[in-house]
């Protein structure tokens, strides 16, 4: 019990946080005269140099162990560098953004929400995973806000804001709940208690409430409706940063809290044989958030909304992976969440590069893209044909797994129903994709139009997500692998 | 030795991807270049094939060459590659009817802005064509499967210009991802039952232990099917085959006819002993009930693709029934001798279509028979080996399947499968009457003539092999696959038919004498149609193609479409109605924002998020 020890474990965040403050100073204190160009490369480049030294960081020491309320699995190190990863990209496509003149704040956001991220992944206390998730939060409706120009962002952002306040409210009641049935807020302990305990309704709504909060951060429907406007008016980056890093982080979370926590409590899914639990109520929130996505991206004209619906949807595959076995399900779903962050935070970065180059999200605003710019359409065929589960992309393997996870958990063939669901809705999501790729490839550019000008972090940070897709796709044992390595050491306190 | 042969199998496989990243990356700009590139890529294919097949036939052990891909707790999956006799004859089919249209293609596409991308696209669909033929198990093959599917649309959409091309390009991939998210269900239960997806383990575990599959047996043997129903056209997803006739005409040869659309039939032969007994009754009722519906539509078509295209379709049917009838190596026998005759029948007429330029309605052609005697003579041969004229291949291939269904004693099915010959030799003789023969029928007919050499002998080859295909052991080789231990019947038999099932044979070639005498009455120097005139009400039905095209649009628009704009409409009507609506400017915005506060509806959001909750707390603890 040396505090010294906590310092090792949480060093990565500090750096981060001092990384942040330094932003946020020489941004002030500095470059105050400099024009917007300067300012954007300068604070820009030192996050990148932050997630990068972080990322060395922890892959050279390794921080492992746990201290009072913090609790370092193993396969924290990769989500932590995916995490890092994810946030260096969403910093390179932000480079040459115009929405906003605080650059430094910016910057500092973006960071103190990777490092409320890393603090979620950290924890095995509820409390401790409360107050990471509103670092977090907050961080990313300020960002929301940070078009001061658009009225549609101020307005995204206070939706934003109100919605994730019931959520939070929700979550907090659940957890204090639960705090009053078991006296414990450390996982494993609760875990301990329920096993003890016979469950009675309260535990149901306890659980059920605590995972409402989640539900909203993961954005599935019913608890959706946040997530077309945020994604539609917040600036382009933090729209991705939102669907990816964010997306990661809350998951792994959500599959902590059920599998470590509320073991005992499991139930099942099996058609015909629901038993209550937390596994019908994931199944639930999975089958309607497919059904919805899927059916409403279908309308969708607008690219940042469609991908919006998109996202809503797969959370439904994503959550069915908790069915499996614990350890099956966390390497299945952590696959599957990880190969969507980047395929999504590519996709959206397509779109950045679209607005920067003058244009909106409209579809029209992608015809004929691959005339204009042929790389990037490139990137955006893959990244939309992965989105679809089109093979040998990632994202068909990610489906693949996930669907065999769930049928070989406990439910086993009797989960097969949701298998259905999301076989179906998967072919009718090929369809909105599709639309979007006829713009690109097939209609006519406007005639007016000269190519695109994209900045070369923005080119090497697109292009980097696009050889991963398919680079995971061909060889999806170099994540799985790592994953199951991390696994195998967590499976016990997991 | 076993190891030479691995190397070569993997050449087989991955020569063709080679050519198209070579073309994709380098070529481009090279279009003469890239056509050497892919033609030589597919040529060499084909003889390290027939190297694969030389020593296969002497000595014939399968060859399996596999690296493992994949091993997570019980999920073992390998990147392999198999070759027996059924792999074998098929790569034969595919690299070798590949190659001639290859070749074709070079004086075909002359011209075309487009010509590095074409030749791109057609090594991309080789490469995952051979994916199919040679894969050792269930998940490698549904990747190759999809890449088939994306190949196909690429060419399909080739002259994306048109919308019809881009389409009938959007049609096909979709339609097929409907069959295809069957398969990928089917092969889901098949792990997870069996706990197995390769091909040579199924089969063992399935002969170790028949039962199981007990309870599932049927539902994965349909999902499989479903497949196979994708990708072959099988009512009902065969909507989309006719509409694929946009590609060029040498991608409807090699694609939509004589390969692709065969690998539904070859999947279902490959693992034609996981079927149970129910699920081969639908097998060969969906094939037989498909020959019919397409023969009839067939009759009706004006467009010389298109016929050709339902004519393709109603063969498969004939496949896809044979293999519900127990009958594989009849169906891979029939494959093999339509890929000959259907794929040189799509050459003729793309010949007759570059000469014409770019005509495709018939009642504009008729009197090519002078002008074009290397089209006009293949054309002929081709038709009477798709109407099963003795002693051609077609003969052959279709009365194994005739005889296949007279000896199950399925009766019914036999008389379909006469029909749909009798109808078969009637709309092609319209077509070849029609076409060739009587007088020219417009004035680009004047100008016509024949194709060039690199075009007209690929035809030639393919007329030989059509001529002969039926009598060189084809279904004797394949047979080894099914039943190994049955007696080998001699080869160059072109009598045998007759002698071991003289019903088939000759209820066969007499409706071939009907159908001929039929057309020759009607269309024997007709310059128009004159059965929409008698026969109005039927004419229109076979024309719409039983408006299953109309069908479907509206059937889609009642669903998918309205459920839709249903549930959009919900979602803008909880977010938008319910919260803050402002772009107009900050003032008015904080003017809402206040307003929301105070009129309470956050009060109604927050009521809305916990009555979600209260909803999912019921369904927990009182379902």
């Amino acid at each position: 019990m040396n505090p010294l020890n906590l310092m090792r474990l949480v060093a990565p965040e500090c750096i981060l946080v001092i990384f942040a403050l330094t932003a946020l100073f020489m941004d002030v204190a500095t470059l105050r005269e400099q024009s917007a160009k300067v300012r954007q490369w300068v604070v820009g480049s030192l996050s990148g140099v932050a997630c990068l030294t972080v990322m060395i960081w922890i892959a050279c020491i390794r921080p492992e162990g746990s201290y009072s309320m913090v609790e370092l699995p193993a396969v924290s190190f990769l989500l932590k560098e995916v995490l890092l990863g994810l946030t260096l990209v969403t910093a390179l496509i932000s480079f040459d953004a115009k929405f906003t003149r605080h650059i430094g704040e910016y910057y500092a956001l973006l960071l103190l929400a990777a490092v409320g991220l890393m603090l979620l992944i950290s924890s095995n206390n509820l409390l401790m995973i409360f107050v990471a998730v509103e670092l977090v939060s907050l961080s990313l409706y300020a960002m929301t806000a940070l078009d001061k120009t658009s009225p549609a962002s101020a307005e995204a952002a206070l939706k934003y804001f109100l919605f994730g306040s019931v959520a939070a409210a929700f979550m907090l009641f659940g957890i204090s709940l639960l705090y009053g049935v078991t006296g414990q807020l450390q996982l494993d302990a609760i875990a301990g208690k329920l096993q003890t305990q016979h469950l009675e309704p309260i535990h149901y709504v306890a659980l059920v409430m605590t995972l409402t909060g989640f539900a909203f951060k993961i954005a599935a429907a019913p608890f959706h409706l946040w997530a077309p406007d945020v994604y539609q008016a917040a600036p382009t980056p933090i729209a991705s940063f939102i669907a990816s890093a964010s997306k990661v982080g809350s998951f792994f979370v959500l599959a902590r809290i059920v599998l470590a926590g509320f073991g005992s409590a499991r139930g099942g899914a099996g058609w015909g044989h629901l038993a209550a639990g937390w596994v019908p109520v994931l199944a639930i929130l999975a089958t309607v958030s497919m059904v919805i996505g899927n059916l409403v991206a279908i309308v969708q004209t607008r690219v940042k909304r469609l991908l919006a619906y998109s996202a809503i949807a797969h959370g439904g595959y994503a959550l069915m992976a908790l069915l499996a076995d614990e350890q099956r399900a966390v390497s299945s779903l952590l696959f599957y969440v990880i190969t969507y962050a980047i395929t999504v935070l590519g996709a959206f970065g397509v779109v950045a590069m679209v607005e920067h180059s003058g244009g909106r999200d409209r579809f029209s605003d992608f015809a004929g893209l691959s005339r204009r710019a042929p790389l990037l359409s490139f990137c955006m065929l893959v990244f939309l044909l992965s989105l679809a589960g089109i093979p040998p992309l990632s994202g068909f393997f990610g489906k693949f797994y996930v669907f065999t996870a769930a049928i070989s958990g406990p439910d086993h063939l009797q989960a097969f129903w949701l298998l259905i669901v999301g076989g179906a809705t998967s072919v009718v999501s090929i369809y909105y994709y599709l639309q979007v790729l006829k713009q690109i490839y097939v209609a006519p550019a406007p005639a007016n139009v000269g190519s695109l000008n994209i900045s070369m972090p923005a080119q090497i940070g697109i292009v980097a997500l696009a050889i991963a897709v398919i680079v995971l796709g061909f060889a999806p044992g170099l994540l799985l692998g790592r994953l199951n390595d991390g696994l195998t050491l967590v499976a016990s306190n997991l | 030795m076993n190891e030479l042969l691995g190397f070569l199998a993997w050449k087989v496989l991955f020569l063709p991807l080679l050519a198209a990243a070579v073309i994709a990356f380098f070529l481009q700009a090279r279009p003469r270049l890239a056509a050497v590139v892919s033609v030589m890529a597919v040529v060499v294919s084909f003889i390290l094939t027939v190297v694969l097949y030389a020593q296969y036939r002497n000595y014939p052990t399968v060859v399996q060459v596999a690296i493992p891909w994949l091993s997570i707790g019980n999920l073992n999956i390998e990147f392999g590659l198999h070759a027996d006799h059924l792999s074998l004859l098929m790569a034969l089919v595919v690299t070798g009817v590949g190659s001639l249209i290859h070749i074709y293609s070079i004086a075909y596409m002359q011209g075309d802005r487009s010509y590095a991308r074409f030749f791109a696209s057609l090594s991309l669909f080789t490469f995952s064509m051979l994916g199919i033929v040679l894969s050792n198990n269930f998940f490698q093959m549904f990747i190759f499967w999809e890449l088939v599917g994306v190949s196909s649309y690429l060419l399909i959409g080739f002259w994306y210009e048109k919308p019809s091309a881009a389409d009938a390009a959007k049609k096909a991939f979709l339609t097929n991802r409907i069959g295809d998210f069957g398969f990928l269900l089917g092969i889901i239960i098949l792990w997870a039952t069996t706990g197995s997806v390769k091909f040579s383990e199924l089969h063992s575990i399935l002969a170790k232990n028949p039962g199981v599959l007990d309870g599932v047996a049927t539902a994965v043997s349909l999902l499989i099917f479903c497949g196979a129903v994708g990708k072959s056209a099988q009512f009902p997803l065969h909507v989309w085959l006719p509409d694929a006739m946009e590609g060029p005409t040498p991608v409807s040869a090699l694609i939509h006819a004589a390969t692709m659309v065969a690998a539904g039939v070859y999947m279902l032969c490959r693992v034609s002993f996981l079927f149970d007994p129910f699920s081969l009754q639908i097998i060969a009722t969906t094939g037989g009930f498909t020959a019919l519906l397409a023969a009839l539509i067939a009759v009706q078509q004006n467009d010389i693709k298109r016929i050709l295209a339902y004519s393709t379709l109603s063969q498969l049917g004939y496949m896809v029934m044979a293999v519900g009838l127990n009958g594989p190596s009849a169906a891979m026998f029939h494959l093999t001798t339509h890929a000959f005759f259907k794929a040189m029948l799509f050459l003729g007429a793309g010949s007759v279509i570059h000469a014409l330029h770019h005509e495709q309605d018939i009642w504009k052609m008729g009197g090519l028979k002078s002008k074009m005697p290397i089209t006009y003579w293949t054309f002929l041969l081709g038709t009477l080996a798709l109407c099963g004229m003795w002693p051609l291949s077609g003969f052959f291939s279709k009365d194994a399947i005739l005889s296949q269904a007279f000896d199950q004693g399925n009766y019914f099915l036999f008389v379909i499968g006469v029909l749909v010959a009798f109808l078969t030799t009637f709309y092609m003789f319209r077509l070849f009457l029609v076409v060739f023969l009587g007088g020219a029928k417009a004035h680009a007919v004047d100008h016509a003539h024949e194709s060039p050499r690199v075009m007209s002998w690929p035809l030639v080859v393919l007329a030989v092999a059509s001529v002969c295909g039926g009598f060189i052991g084809i279904e004797q080789f394949v047979q080894h696959q099914f039943s190994p231990s049955a007696e080998v019947e001699p080869i160059f038999d072109i009598m045998g038919p007759f002698a071991h099932s003289p019903a088939a044979a000759f209820a066969g070639l007499l409706v071939i004498f009907f159908g001929f005498s039929l057309a020759i009455a009607i269309y024997w120097n007709a310059t128009s149609d004159p059965i929409p005139e008698k026969l109005p009400r039927l004419s229109r039905w076979l024309r719409n193609k039983f408006y299953f095209d109309e069908l479907y649009a509206r059937l889609i628009a009642l669903t998918q479409d309205s459920l839709a704009k249903v549930a959009d409409g919900c979602d803008r009507f909880l977010v938008q109605g319910l919260m803050v609506r402002g772009t107009h400017g900050s003032v008015e915005f904080f003017g809402r924002a206040l307003r929301l506060l105070q009129t309470g509806n956050l009060q109604t959001y927050a009521l809305l998020f916990a009555a979600g909750v209260a909803f999912v707390i019921c369904f927990v603890l009182f379902r």
